[in-house]
């Protein structure tokens, strides 16, 4: 295989317009890859952060950030279903913010009951609430410039009322562009005017002598008027709703597709004209005795060269970017095996490049190594 | 009885259709014993390299049949011609084709690989092939760092390496000067001597005949005179 890389390597410029081709083509699919897989986890990241089996919504909420009002009762009726182990409530309303300057900014106010789970953010929780107010509120250090609090505590207004930023966070950036604020749900539903009567997300635990499912069924019977999902059930309808309905995945995705389609450009244009600068060489070489597979393996293989050196500096330039990128985008996320799997496309992406390349070199007659 | 070694037996082969049909060989019928050196003559468009490619294997003939190594070639499959290629016969060219990107020695490296891609030691036996070829301070140079008569005789040691019975010539010194054509005489007529190898070389040139074993003129895609040796 001497030849195939020595082929590839022999005219530099050409050599490296291809894995300039492919590590674009990588950096465009691992960036867009990494968005998205950012953009599917903080569109469910608190309801992961919950502790919960099951989540009660009004019917019809497609997301998260989109919950609206059911009556308080359902708390009480769920609890007496069997193998209903807790209850916890958390809410979730747009409100106005007026920083400490005077200047104001619509968030998203968040409240939640201390028991809703150890990873949700609330400030009267088991390992948030040390030194703080049961009436403090929190705010995510990505989002600093948008709240402008400069020392905490640091006294505020949320829709009207006084409240207290107490501590940052991180992990719970702005997701829809509108900064999250975070407090005990008693403090929200004062905040967002909502009734004792009144309730957004009902959390279940369950206990683990019982189905999940079949609690599930049960409330669902019992509760006709509203949505009982499995915590995995709101996850993936809010996964869905962000990504598919508001077409923001679909964006996200199509880039990523136009990456890989450029790449596929780039290297099926520089390996078939490589080729084809070649094809004399082909025809010496069957000529001489090399099979079929012989040809096909030196052209897929030059190609595979081109993919495997172009993802490496693509992976090289892209993580850093990713790390700049995350101080303006604070939810984009990049797994560890993105940047793996993302090698697989590439090369998938230089073989199919191969293709015609591969076609040109097998169908070459060798009888023509006698034309001068 | 012929010597049906290597050698074709009523031999058409036609290239184009209709009216834009030529007849390159017309029924020839030529064998060529092991251990010679044939040359195959004869004026631009007689069908000297239809014959060299029917012998070699890349060309299949209308009618007659083909014989290498005793064996009759024609009715064998694209990918069992390319095994006969593969084990038995070899090529020299006019244009020498070699790998651009391969050094001298890589590139006699690569002729055994494709004789046996298990056969160890490669490069060392090309390194010897090319010592032996006079090339020993030439080894790591590219082709266009050779000048003509070298990289024919990198072309040679290629075509030599993995040790095949019939080594094809093509005007193998038509783009030499007359000092390097006929080092490249020698160098041939020492394989049939040495080696017991068959060559058949196609040629319009006269130094050739010195080195010959027997020459046949071809015209119009007929055998017009044979000349051998005594």
């Amino acid at each position: 295989m001497k030849l195939a890389w020595q082929n590839v390597v022999h005219d530099r410029a050409r050599f490296s317009v291809t894995v300039l081709g492919v590590s674009f083509a990588v950096f465009l699919m691992v960036f867009q890859g990494s968005l998205l897989t950012g953009f599917l986890q903080a569109a469910s990241r608190l309801i992961d952060a919950s502790d919960s089996d099951i989540w009660i919504t009004a019917r019809g909420v497609q997301a998260f950030e989109f919950g609206t009002p059911i009556e308080g009762r359902i708390r009480e009726m769920a609890a007496g279903v069997p193998g209903v182990l807790e209850t916890s409530r958390v809410c979730m309303a747009f409100a106005v913010y007026r920083t400490p300057n005077g200047k104001q900014q619509v968030v998203a106010l968040v409240g939640a009951d201390s028991n809703v789970g150890k990873r949700f953010p609330v400030p009267n929780a088991p390992g948030f609430a040390y030194g703080m107010s049961p009436d403090a509120v929190l705010y995510d250090v990505s989002d600093r410039d948008l709240i402008q609090v400069t020392a905490m505590p640091a006294e505020v207004e949320v829709n009207r009322h006084r409240a207290s930023i107490e501590r940052q966070i991180d992990g719970y950036g702005a997701f829809l562009g509108v900064p999250f604020l975070f407090t005990s749900y008693r403090n929200a539903t004062r905040y967002m005017g909502f009734g004792p009567e009144e309730a957004m997300y009902i959390l279940l635990r369950v206990d683990r002598a019982y189905s999940i499912s079949d609690v599930q069924q049960n409330l669902r019977q019992r509760l006709p008027e509203v949505d009982v999902l499995t915590r995995d059930e709101f996850e993936r309808k809010s996964r869905t709703y962000w990504t598919i309905k508001t077409g923001a995945g679909g964006a996200i995705l199509t880039a990523a597709v136009l990456g890989f389609l450029i790449g596929l450009v780039v290297v099926s244009q520089t390996v078939y004209a490589n080729t084809m600068e070649n094809i004399e060489e082909y025809a010496t070489l069957k000529a001489l005795g090399a099979s079929q597979m012989f040809v096909a393996r030196i052209v897929l293989t030059q190609a595979l060269i081109c993919g495997a050196l172009g993802s490496v500096l693509g992976l090289l330039a892209v993580v850093p970017c990713i790390g700049y990128a995350k101080s303006l985008i604070p939810w984009i996320y990049t797994p560890w095996w993105l940047l793996l799997v993302m090698v697989l496309p590439s090369l998938a992406m230089c073989s199919m490049a191969s293709i015609a390349s591969v076609r040109s070199a097998l169908t070459v007659e060798p009888g023509r190594v006698f034309r001068a | 009885m012929p010597n049906h070694f290597l050698g074709v037996e009523g031999a058409c082969v036609s290239f184009g259709k209709r009216d834009a049909q030529v007849r390159a060989l017309r029924g020839v019928s030529q064998f060529f014993e092991r251990g010679t050196l044939s040359l195959v003559m004869g004026p631009s468009g007689s069908g000297k390299t239809t014959l060299l490619s029917l012998l070699g294997c890349l060309l299949s003939p209308d009618e007659g049949i083909v014989f290498v190594d005793g064996v009759a070639v024609n009715g064998l499959s694209e990918a069992e011609r390319t095994g006969v290629r593969q084990k038995k016969i070899s090529f020299v060219f006019q244009a020498f084709r070699l790998f651009h990107s391969l050094s001298a020695i890589d590139n006699v490296a690569l002729g055994f690989e494709l004789r046996d891609p298990t056969v160890p030691g490669r490069m060392e036996m090309a390194r010897d092939l090319l010592v032996r070829f006079g090339l020993g301070e030439k080894l790591n140079q590219e082709p266009y760092e050779l000048s003509p008569g070298e990289k024919q005789r990198v072309a040679i040691a290629r075509a030599l390496a993995g040790n095949p019975p019939i080594l094809l010539a093509d005007e193998p010194t038509a783009s030499l000067d007359a000092q390097a054509g006929r080092s490249i005489c020698q160098l041939l007529r020492s394989q049939v001597d040495d080696e017991g190898r068959t060559v058949v070389v196609v040629t319009h040139d006269p130094r050739w005949q010195e080195f010959a074993d027997r020459t046949i003129n071809l015209c119009d895609g007929q055998v017009e005179q044979e000349e051998k040796k005594p």
